[in-house]
């Protein structure tokens, strides 16, 4: 893959993209259904849980040096297993991708569009993205960078209209339904993090491997917070009976709050921006998920996967009956079967590279 | 490459063109302003409900150009319906407009429905649409909310989303009625510990009784000369979504003061002059700070509850003309006896909540939260029948500023008189 | 996107004329007449032929020329006096004319003779000689029209290449300022001038400029407004790549930052490049006022910008589908000025934008006496009338009246084109979904603007993919702070000025 011009913040840009506006989907929903009250804890559990085998694998991407996410696989597992592994993440990524992409049009139709049928607006979604995504990297970069700050000035309007009316101390009883749940559902929703690893599959096309692991390592930090924040404003609006009965936390807020007496429906206006976040959101995914699967297949150019990748989304995305089974079954497994996935990969990697001494080099 | 554009791109303009599935003109829409729910006057339908709605015209009121100037500014139509959803659709059959609840400001439930406890069932339907929010206001009415929407004529406010908006915040400002929105109700009935408060409103006026101080009032027993036919006063409490008792002015004013989920910025209210007990002295309560609630469970035992308020007062009339401003030692006095007023009447409030409500209204099972871990373990303490109608309280107002307004002393009224 | 076998095509082709090549004959008659030929001098009534008997040889010489664009009394005084009184061993010491070139070929007697130069022959020479008398007619350095300020030098570029050069020289003294010029036409060779700062400038950026002129395959290309559309990357493309003023200070200021600037002899603009979308968004003046007033400016712009862009397709959008977000007293208001309109929303927005567009077009069109009333005229019957009829609603008015008026907020003309077709766009992406397609279409429409790179510079930068610059994006600077020159294009010395003392700008 060729170099483009991006930096570190263009990183920090996409990782507060794509981990950041997590708290605008369904990811605060299911985290809550077990969580109850305690769910904003959840995070912390699953960011410990992921943090050991993201380190481990960018001490290797750093030892590396200039190889990506498969191609740091290839070398060290050789081409046989690594084709195998790099179509597991990139499978795993993909599903989640269509899943998510339901999701998202489920929730388009039905808070603002109730009477369009899902489909159309999953092919408008789906054709807006195709446009985007095959714009490139350094354009989904630069689009990333230039429209954030008002997606993320959207959030923090919308956290300064909540606070006012959050009780705080709702955040008790503090571990909700008790503390084995939270670090054992915690644990088990780590891959919330995944995107973070599917990032380090353009560890090669920026300007120098240290902006990245900069951007990436600070983005993650400021993602992780703004998640934390938000959850704990979602657990204080909302009792802890309430809060498991929500599908969309995000959007229910939007609904509530008011800007003084004049604006008081003002849901729209935020929706405009979550959008765009969720526009960005799937171009990027759909790009890396396109790179990956070109990366494992050993293809020169990647970018004709885009098509067939973002029109396959369309009829998998309609298997699923409904948003609820979508989200909680489908959704929910796959998450927790990504997890351990995820923590053990890199952990395989490293073993094989210290035992073939790659390391001490 | 090519031909993937223009497929991709001939099959949107299809869909472009074929589109606009939720496109509706405003003006082929109706702004519902105000939802009545009432129970069908025969017993056996069960599980049917009236529903009435006041729906907004858009051409009385406005200084763009166009007729209708000597149309009513709202029409309020009544039907009968399942819930309210089916019902919106329902209406369609005499109005000509789609129905819209997206600019409701206000649900009237009437008294008679809500003690029935069937309100939550026909709220829950409202979660499940976007059209219903969180803040919308709910109202209960003396008589049925049909009735309440129909005799609801206001004269200054010709607008019905204006009216409501305005007669709302100022009566909640001022603490004679609750801010009550459906999200606090669903909150709080949910929880299952506390009480929730809406207010209590009605258009039928009683004879006035006996003159008992301000805000002893509850609505349609206010005396009144004039003005709109409509009274917001006092609260009608629910217990797990069902409606068990009113409360007047006064105590709702107490309640949001105990109460540190509600706004409150200034009361005004009157309290005995201690030392010419037949006047009145007029004042505004305010409160800077929240109260402190400081709950010490005890498992097995009485679980003691320390409440203190600060608070401050600003003195607008004295009536009785004794020096208070000056006079240290009535000022001390003064103080001593808004205190124990308010801690008198809170303190009957509280007797009234744990004998005859079981649970209180000011939201303090939040405090004993963070004695448990688990909710499993809170929920086995149980507040609302075993911690807080045992629970010992100890509830004390600390008047931390005496202010006297604008003017050092009054006027001797002997002196003028000589 | 020029492949490499056309180039080699082209250099062929060059040396084939080349063989071609007629050179000049010993005898003058056989000169004369083919020279004659050459120019149809029996139907070409501006064509003009002398022959003097020069002083200095005692033969004979034959001089050409056009008379409409030569200067007739620099040919009187400079080269037939001469000849006829002086004396001297050769031509050179004759004719003491500024330039005085040797020809050895018709093909350069012919293009010398098109570009208002007199050829002479002599007798018994094989060598031609063209002397500089052209005299063009050209307008005089007149106020710019289109980008006009307040705060600042009121010169505009003139449709005379040379004048253009040194409005550009007066503005930057340096001797590392080039005037290089490159040809392009085939069958009518015009001089483009491309002006830089040696030392500053990206090489490959120079030569990748070059390499363009060089490989255009035109007939003619008679100003910059046409080599603008040669030269550009993406003619599809909704944005333009290429900056083009008529403000020589502008230019000059561009030049000192290492970028390039091109001229032509028929036109009164220059052609910036490389450009971004900030060089697009900025106006002189932002420079020229003050620090605050400068970016008080830019914050109406940016607003401008926004509300010319998405005011009308938001009101479609939220009026048509999301209806609830209007305050209630707003949306009875609307809806009551809508009861009795017979069009659908999405109709009249149209109508009245293209109404408005056509008010526009017909201003710039109309004769000159005209052009004060078409502006009454239209706003009065179209909005006046269009309202009490009952065929638009006032609010339509407003809406469209405001989306139009800031349009002229930005001031560069290009990117005021793009961002009026875009407006369009988005009305009509607007109308389909409301905001969904709308945002959808706004996406697009960044991630394109993202993807655009004029000569190999992003569109977006120095902000996004970033470099060091002097930070002139959104806001400018305090002048003195501006230390870097703009990175994206790569200038040989980055530094504009040693960092200035902290003490210097106190607020």
């Amino acid at each position: 893959m060729k170099k483009t011009r991006l930096k570190g913040r263009e990183i920090i840009a996409i990782v507060l993209l794509i981990i950041g506006f997590k708290l605008a989907d369904t990811t605060p929903a299911q985290y809550a259904q077990e969580g109850k009250n305690a769910f904003w804890l959840m995070p912390i559990v699953s960011l410990l849980v992921m943090l050991p085998s993201f380190l481990l694998l960018m001490y290797l991407l750093k030892k590396y040096k200039d190889k990506n996410l498969i191609q740091l696989i290839f070398s060290i597992l050789g081409k046989k297993v690594g084709v195998f592994m790099g179509f597991i993440i990139f499978l795993l990524s993909y599903l989640l991708l269509i899943l998510s992409a339901r999701n998202y049009t489920n929730q388009i139709t039905m808070l603002y569009f109730p009477e369009s049928p899902t489909t159309v607006i999953m092919f408008l979604f789906l054709t807006v993205i195709f446009f985007g995504a095959k714009r490139g990297l350094q354009a989904i970069g630069t689009a990333t960078y230039i429209t954030l700050p008002y997606l993320k000035l959207s959030i923090l309007v919308l956290a300064a209209a909540i606070i006012p009316k959050v009780v705080w101390l709702r955040i008790f009883p503090i571990f909700g339904d008790g503390l084995g749940t939270i670090l054992l559902e915690g644990a088990k929703r780590g891959s919330i993090f995944f995107d973070l690893f599917i990032l380090t599959i353009a560890y090669t096309a920026i300007t120098s491997n240290k902006s990245f692991a900069k951007g990436i390592y600070f983005g993650g930090a400021i993602a992780f917070m703004e998640i934390i924040f938000f959850f704990l404003l979602y657990t204080t609006l909302f009792d802890y009976k309430s809060i498991d009965k929500i599908a969309f936390p995000f959007h229910d807020v939007t609904q509530y709050v008011n800007f003084g007496e004049f604006f008081t429906n003002v849901e729209t206006f935020f929706m405009v921006f979550w959008l765009g976040a969720a526009f960005l959101r799937f171009v990027i995914l759909i790009y890396f998920g396109s790179w990956l699967l070109g990366e494992t297949l050993q293809l020169d150019e990647f970018e004709p996967l885009i098509f067939p990748l973002t029109l396959f989304v369309f009829p998998f995305s309609m298997i699923v009956e409904n948003t609820i089974t979508n989200e909680l079954i489908f959704r929910n497994y796959l998450l927790s079967i990504t997890t351990p996935v995820l923590i053990i990969f890199p952990i395989i990697l490293w073993i094989v590279a210290k035992s073939k001494g790659a390391l001490t080099k | 490459m090519k031909k993937q554009y223009y497929l991709f791109f001939i099959a949107s303009l299809l869909f472009v063109l074929t589109g606009c599935y939720d496109r509706i003109e405003l003006e082929q829409q109706a702004y519902v302003i105000a939802i009545g729910i009432d129970l069908t006057d025969k017993e056996e339908e069960k599980g049917v409900f009236k529903f009435t709605y006041q729906i907004a015209n858009p051409e009385v009121g406005t200084t763009a150009s166009g007729g209708g100037a000597d149309e009513p500014a709202r029409e309020t139509v009544t039907l009968k319906g399942s819930d309210l959803m089916s019902a919106t659709t329902t209406a369609n059959a005499f109005v000509s407009k789609e129905l819209k609840l997206d600019h409701t400001k206000v649900i009237v439930i009437s008294e008679e429905f809500a003690r029935t406890g069937e309100f939550l069932r026909v709220l829950q339907t409202a979660g499940r649409t976007t059209q219903l929010r969180g803040g919308v206001q709910i109202l209960v009415s003396k008589e049925n909310a049909k009735d309440f929407l129909n005799n609801n004529k206001p004269i200054m406010e010709k607008r019905p989303h204006k009216y409501y908006q305005l007669m709302l915040n100022r009566a909640t400002e001022v603490g004679i009625i609750p801010d009550a929105n459906i999200h606090r109700f669903f909150q709080i009935t949910e929880g299952d510990a506390d009480l929730y408060l809406a207010p209590y409103a009605t258009t039928e006026i009683e004879e006035p009784k006996e003159y008992e101080g301000e805000e002893n009032f509850i609505a349609g027993n206010v005396p009144q000369e004039g003005g709109s036919q409509s009274q917001f006063m006092g609260s009608a409490v629910f217990k797990e979504g069902q409606m068990i008792d009113i409360l007047n002015g006064a105590e709702t004013r107490v309640a949001a003061t105990l109460d540190n989920t509600v706004e409150l910025t200034s009361v005004f209210s009157t309290y005995q002059d201690p030392i010419k007990p037949e006047y009145q002295i007029a004042g505004s309560f305010i409160k800077k700070q929240n109260t402190s609630v400081e709950i010490d469970y005890k498992k097995n035992g009485t679980t003691t509850i320390d409440v203190k308020v600060p608070f401050q007062m600003e003195i607008f009339a004295i009536p009785s003309l004794v020096n208070y401003s000056q006079n240290m030692k009535n000022q001390d006095l003064l103080k001593k006896s808004i205190e124990e007023q308010l801690t008198s009447f809170a303190e009957d409030l509280i007797k009234k909540s744990q004998e005859e409500y079981g649970s209180d209204p000011f939201y303090w099972s939040l405090y004993v939260r963070d004695h448990f871990k688990t909710i499993k373990e809170y929920e086995d303490a149980d507040w609302n029948k075993k911690i807080f109608p045992n629970a010992d309280i100890n509830i004390t107002y600390e008047l931390e500023r005496l202010e006297f307004g604008k003017m050092i002393n009054d006027t001797n009224l002997n002196e003028v008189r000589d | 996107m020029f492949p490499l076998f056309k180039k080699s095509e082209n250099k062929e082709n060059k040396q084939q004329t080349n063989v071609d090549k007629v050179s000049i004959y010993k005898d003058i008659k056989k000169n004369e007449q083919y020279t004659k030929q050459l120019f149809s001098s029996d139907i070409n009534k501006d064509f003009t032929f002398r022959t003097v008997t020069a002083k200095y040889c005692d033969k004979q010489v034959d001089m050409f020329f056009y008379s409409s664009i030569v200067n007739n009394e620099k040919i009187y005084k400079g080269i037939v006096r001469p000849l006829l009184e002086a004396d001297g061993k050769t031509i050179t010491d004759v004719i003491t004319i500024e330039s005085l070139t040797e020809i050895k070929d018709f093909d350069t007697v012919v293009n010398q003779i098109n570009s208002g130069k007199a050829v002479i022959f002599i007798d018994d020479e094989d060598t031609a000689y063209s002397v500089n008398v052209a005299d063009f007619q050209a307008r005089t350095v007149q106020k710019p029209e289109n980008e006009r300020v307040v705060r600042g030098p009121k010169e505009a570029f003139t449709e005379g290449l040379g004048t253009n050069v040194s409005l550009i020289r007066k503005r930057f003294h340096n001797r590392n300022l080039i005037a290089e010029t490159a040809l392009v036409g085939e069958r009518s060779q015009l001089e483009v001038s491309l002006m830089y700062v040696n030392d500053l400038v990206d090489k490959d950026i120079l030569k990748n400029v070059k390499d363009r002129l060089e490989n255009l395959s035109v007939d003619n290309i008679s100003n910059v407004e046409l080599l603008e559309q040669y030269l550009e990357e993406r003619p599809y493309s909704l944005f333009p790549t290429i900056l083009y003023t008529e403000r020589p200070d502008y230019a000059a200021q561009f030049i000192e930052d290492g970028y390039i600037v091109l001229l032509m002899d028929n036109s009164s603009a220059a052609l910036i490049l490389p450009a971004t979308f900030w060089s697009f968004f900025h106006s002189p003046e932002d420079r020229y006022s003050r620090f605050l007033f400068g970016n008080f400016t830019r914050i109406l712009r940016m607003t401008a910008f926004a509300i010319t862009i998405l005011s009308s397709a938001t009101y479609i959008a939220i009026t048509n589908f999301h209806s609830e977000m209007i305050p209630p007293d707003l949306l009875l208001a609307i809806t009551n000025s809508r009861e009795r309109i017979p069009l659908p929303l999405f109709i009249e927005v149209i109508i009245m934008e293209i109404a408005f567009e056509l008010i526009r077009e017909a201003g710039i069109r109309v004769p000159n006496p005209l052009g004060p009333t078409i502006g009454i005229v239209g706003a009065l019957i179209l909005g006046q009338a269009a309202v009490e009829a009952g065929i638009i609603s006032p609010i339509i008015v407003i809406v469209a009246a405001l989306s139009g008026l800031t349009s002229f907020a930005i001031s560069n003309t290009s990117l005021n084109t793009a961002v009026r077709i875009s407006r369009f766009l988005f009305i009509f992406s607007a109308s389909f979904f409301g905001m969904f397609s709308l945002v959808g279409a706004l996406f697009l429409w960044v991630i394109y603007m993202a993807s655009i790179k004029s000569f190999g510079v992003p569109y977006f930068s120095p902000l996004s993919p970033s470099f060091k610059s002097s930070g002139d994006m959104y806001f400018r600077n305090i002048i003195k702070h501006e230390m870097w020159r703009p990175g994206q294009i790569k200038p040989n010395n980055l530094q504009k000025k040693n960092i200035p003392n902290k003490g210097d700008s106190k607020p």
